[in-house]
């Protein structure tokens, strides 16, 4: 039965993922309105697992609460929230939901953004700290390099001219080979999926 | 799509499928024949999995926001891939995640981490941990912050698209010295990575945990099909340049009309 179950859905996976990729680069006909048809019940996936998250959401702080796990009295507040929340939804109060976003939530990211600096800062130290290799004084140079010459002071003009060599030249790089090995790794993790070579949706490892 | 790039993406796709089942065969049939090359994120991996056992403490394994459906679907599987190479091998394991659609996948992949270690009564669902929030946001970097002291994790691996935000995650594990492993494909993730975590894994080096933790032929085969592109790409790249400066280099040396 596992082994049926598995080769199942090894075979939705590659057919849906053929089609959907063969409708994107058709632009038109009957594949590419069933490839925006299988897209259509993506959305209605993300909608249930909407679900699963709520039902796990209560359902880990139930179960803190229940076995008094470490800082539970939080839990409390999470369950409390989100049954506020969802009871203000139920009852189309989108303005009081507003409110407790703008009041709550964008209060409480704006104080952490403050944090992030503090954050990174002690980071850049540490980093030295910790192990002194070329790739660490190669960062911490550069940064400096950075920081500096964003300072609007005379004095420091020609760092600002190597802070603009460094973004424009090796830094610009840099992120380009990053971002084309990682469209390397995409491309070959998509087609390990089309041919069923992943793993990830099948019931056992020897299937 | 124009008719150009329809076939560019043609070719690039044959030529991928064409390295990764040639790298699946030539991994199957001889298995030295492409060593990986070390990486210490993955050396770190066993060892930070180890302290875990002694110490009694889950490892947590955080997909930040990437989920499946969008822009960063596969991403999102190579990222499950390596939360399940750390069930497999953790006595107790913790996933977070502010994406819902990774939630099935998560706990198929913990349930099956079990089953696989003939201990599937030791299966729990919290393990898994839904923050909804948006995208890189600091409201998950908070709520992970506070995991780390609640669950006394033994250590954390970070990966997805985090930005920023990341330092506050990786400050608190600092603090309570844990070991980190973090990576993100956002720029300024992979910055913050590179300079707080204990080991960073960088671009495409996250997709290949399967290959690294699994003996798994055909996970290597896609580390081989991946190298040959990359040489392929490189090799692509010089030769555009070559082209580009061809004609300039030959007006200045021989001047020009």
């Amino acid at each position: 039965m596992r082994r049926l179950i598995a080769t199942l859905s090894t075979a939705i996976a590659m057919s849906f993922g053929i089609v959907t990729l063969w409708g994107l680069l058709a632009g038109g006909g009957v594949v590419t309105s069933l490839a925006n048809i299988l897209l259509q019940l993506v959305l209605l996936t993300v909608a249930v697992s909407i679900l699963i998250g709520i039902i796990n959401l209560f359902g880990v702080h139930f179960g803190r609460i229940r076995y008094r796990e470490g800082n539970w009295g939080y839990s409390i507040i999470v369950i409390l929230t989100a049954a506020l929340v969802i009871a203000l939804w139920l009852f189309n109060a989108d303005d009081a939901n507003m409110i407790l976003l703008e009041n709550a939530q964008v209060a409480v990211e704006s104080a952490l953004a403050g944090l992030v600096l503090f954050a990174l800062v002690f980071g850049a130290y540490r980093l030295m700290r910790r192990r002194v290799t070329w790739g660490g004084i190669l960062f911490t140079v550069s940064l400096l390099i950075i920081l500096i010459g964003a300072l609007p002071l005379r004095e420091t003009a020609f760092i600002a001219d190597a802070r603009a060599w460094l973004l424009a030249v090796p830094v610009s790089a840099g992120a380009r080979g990053i971002l084309l090995g990682i469209a390397l790794a995409t491309i070959v993790t998509g087609v390990r999926v089309l041919i069923g070579q992943d793993r990830s949706y099948r019931e056992s490892e020897n299937i | 799509m124009d008719t150009t790039t329809q076939f560019i993406t043609v070719i690039i796709l044959c030529l991928t499928l064409l390295t990764v089942v040639q790298g699946a065969l030539v991994a199957r049939r001889r298995k030295d024949a492409f060593p990986l090359r070390p990486i210490a994120a993955y050396d770190a991996i066993p060892y930070m999995v180890g302290t875990a056992i002694e110490a009694d403490r889950p490892v947590h394994v955080s997909l930040a926001n990437t989920g499946l459906g969008g822009s960063n679907t596969l991403l999102t599987l190579a990222s499950a891939e390596m939360f399940y190479q750390t069930a497999l091998r953790a006595d107790s394991s913790l996933l977070t995640a502010s994406d819902p659609t990774v939630l099935p996948l998560t706990y198929n992949l913990l349930r099956r981490a079990y089953v696989q270690r003939d201990r599937e009564d030791r299966f729990s669902g919290s393990r898994i941990r839904w923050y909804p929030s948006g995208t890189q946001s600091l409201a998950f970097a908070a709520a992970l912050t506070a995991t780390l002291g609640d669950e006394r994790v033994s250590g954390s691996i970070l990966l997805g698209s985090f930005g920023a935000e990341m330092a506050l995650v990786l400050e608190a594990a600092h603090r309570k010295k844990q070991g980190s492993i973090a990576s993100s494909v956002d720029l300024q993730g992979q910055a913050v990575a590179y300079a707080m975590a204990g080991e960073t894994l960088i671009g495409e080096e996250m997709f290949v945990a399967g290959a690294y933790l699994s003996d798994n032929a055909a996970q290597r085969g896609a580390v081989v099909a991946l190298d040959t592109l990359r040489w392929l790409l490189i090799f692509g790249i010089v030769i555009f340049t070559l082209v580009a400066i061809f004609e300039p280099v030959k007006n200045a040396l021989f001047g020009g009309g």
